[in-house]
């Protein structure tokens, strides 16, 4: 019985918490009177303590370690060890899959962006020790799409804050060179096919140097260029009985995906050669082509550090002209402005601002194609953006009754052309 | 290095986004009705109406807000949200030019050398990320002025940022780590 409680109609203190129904009242013994009732609806912070509690806030969930995360930290390693990789590289590969996991934007990420992860983080580890691995490798065995994977990869490099080194080129020739099968005879590889793997990858090595230096391998996808380099090198090392044998034929005998670029990259690679060939006296008279450069890339790979800087400097500098400039370049005040008002002598005409039309320079090859459309130069306007707007000029966006009549009638022609099926 | 040699660089500011309210709801149906140059997306709510004079392209929600984009200059956006107000006012609409902002400019720039991207990005770390299996550009945020810059081995960068000023400013800043990478003679 609570007690301060008086019946305002009998003054009796006899007062019995009771419920009518669901409503709870606080009813007189004595004569019945109901002091107080309770409230039949409840407000929502009172149903808020009533709700059930989901069972990512109840069981301390984001706390433990959660099936998928298991599942995914499973596939780091088997990736891992399909990969072939040392045993340090899992444990480091297991802690960034861990460490993506804590971020909420992750832990509540679809499946299928989780699996990637697993990708991105085996990705990471092998970038940061020098381990040659693309991409693409990545993606063919995750099955993964590269868009996807690229997402979740910028992803956690933004949310983890990390710094992850390029992609080391030279590792990168050495592991894929490797993966060609062609140093043993066997009944698809015929003998003269065969070479030696140290030649073989030495000489693609100074190729692939050969294409970065001109232009070749910035912004491009790596391995492209390195199939055709492969592919020069080991054509050159025995041209008389190798240069029937095409690109593709090529990567299907050393059981190699030919990836789609490599035949431009190929072309590209032949033209830079045929370039530098012009530089050396005794190829000069020879005239030669795409197909019979291959023969002289080994002359062309010794020399070609002097080639490619005579390449690049225009063809009419006279030898002296050059070294004094070279001298300049290299002097105490380090290189000289490349404005226009630096330019001494005209041996160094490549230094204006729009590029002269000579075939002599050596230019990424995006710049020697023709641009697709010349983009006008735009009126200077006089816009201020606080004119006066006059009607006339408005009425032009506006349609006149009559106008509006007509598209309502077509509309409606329309509407009951569809309606009424055609007959067949 | 010299970087600071008198070359004027040509900063060619190719989008201009800007938004504004018209404190009014707006009848799509009318506007696509009455309205020439429209396109009415019934599917996602929206009118798409084109104006020729500065060229831009508006997108109208019936909430009142819209959207133009398409113009070359802040001055232009702003003329031709203005003009688009004064369409819709003469639609019937008790339409108010209000909370006018721009909120990203396009622009592309044309550095006078090649860059080694490789090089570029060793120097600068934290700012400078290059994928060549993902992109061919390097993608270097300035974080102080919010701009992105996309930047070529060919030289040529474009760059995105919340206004024009903000946009030169950024060219301005990147210019001289761009000058130390870029490709010399041997």
């Amino acid at each position: 019985m609570p007690g301060g409680g008086r019946c305002p109609d009998c003054g009796s203190t006899e007062l019995v918490e009771d419920s009518h129904y669901s409503q709870n009242q606080l009813v007189c013994s004595d004569c019945g009177c109901v002091v107080t009732e309770g409230v039949l609806t409840t407000t929502f912070t009172d149903e808020g303590n009533l709700r059930e509690v989901t069972y990512s806030r109840s069981t301390g969930e984001n706390e433990q370690v959660s099936r998928s995360q298991q599942r995914g930290l499973c596939r780091v390693r088997d990736l891992c060890r399909v990969l072939q990789l040392p045993p340090t590289f899992e444990d480091t590969a297991v802690a960034y899959y861990q460490q993506a996991y804590q971020h909420s934007g992750i832990r509540a990420a679809r499946l299928q962006k989780k699996e990637v992860l697993v990708g991105c983080c085996v990705l990471i580890t092998c970038r940061q020790r020098n381990w040659p691995l693309t991409m693409g490798t990545i993606c063919t065995l995750l099955y993964a799409d590269l868009d996807v994977f690229s997402g979740t990869y910028m992803q956690m490099v933004k949310l983890l804050g990390l710094d992850v080194p390029s992609l080391c080129l030279v590792d990168l020739v050495k592991t894929y060179c490797s993966s060609f099968k062609l140093f043993e005879a066997s009944p698809s590889v015929p003998a003269k096919y065969v070479e030696d793997k140290e030649k073989m990858l030495s000489r693609t090595l100074q190729l692939v140097e050969l294409a970065d230096e001109t232009w070749l391998v910035t912004g491009r996808h790596p391995l492209p260029v390195i199939t055709a380099a492969t592919f020069l090198a080991w054509q050159s090392l025995r041209p008389s009985d190798r240069l029937t044998c095409s690109l593709a034929r090529f990567c299907k005998l050393a059981s190699v995906d030919l990836p789609y670029p490599a035949s431009s990259r190929l072309q590209e690679l032949l033209a830079v050669l045929l370039r530098l060939a012009e530089q050396l006296a005794w190829l000069q008279v020879l005239k030669l082509d795409k197909r019979s450069v291959v023969a002289h890339v080994g002359d062309l790979l010794q020399h070609r550090h002097m080639l490619v800087r005579k390449a690049f400097r225009d063809g009419t500098a006279e030898p002296d002209a050059l070294d004094a400039r070279e001298k300049e370049l290299q002097g105490p005040g380090q290189g000289q402005g490349w404005g226009k008002e630096d330019r001494g002598d005209g041996s160094l005409d490549l230094l204006a601002g729009k590029r002269p039309a000579s075939p002599a320079l050596l230019l990424p090859p995006c710049m020697l194609k023709p641009p697709k459309r010349i983009c006008p130069t735009p009126p200077v306007s006089t816009v201020t953006g606080d004119e006066n707007i006059s009607d006339s000029e408005i009425e032009q966006y506006l349609r006149t009754p009559q106008e509006v009549r007509d598209f309502q009638r077509a509309q409606a022609a329309r509407q009951a052309a569809t309606s009424v099926p055609n007959p067949p | 290095m010299d970087a600071d040699s008198d070359v004027a660089l040509d900063i060619l500011i190719t989008n201009v986004v800007c938004v504004f309210r018209t404190r009014c709801h707006l009848n799509l149906r009318k506007i696509a009705l009455e309205g020439a140059n429209v396109i009415y997306k019934r599917d996602v709510g929206k009118v798409l109406m084109k104006l020729r004079k500065p060229r831009i392209t508006a997108t109208i929600w019936s909430s009142g807000k819209i959207i133009c984009t398409g113009a070359t200059s802040e001055e232009e956006a702003k003329f031709g949200a203005r003009r688009l107000a004064r369409s819709l006012q003469k639609l019937g609409f008790q339409v108010i030019f209000t909370d006018f902002k721009v909120v990203n400019v396009l622009a592309v720039c044309n550095m006078p050398f090649e860059i080694r991207l490789p090089e570029f990005t060793k120097n600068n770390r934290p700012h400078a990320s290059y994928e060549p299996e993902l992109h061919p550009a390097v993608c270097y945020r300035i974080k102080s002025l919010r701009a992105t810059l996309q930047i070529f081995s060919t030289g040529s960068i474009t760059v995105t940022g919340p206004n024009v000023k903000a946009v030169a400013t950024a060219v301005e800043q990147v210019y001289p780590f761009v000058f130390e990478s870029r490709k010399e003679i041997l």
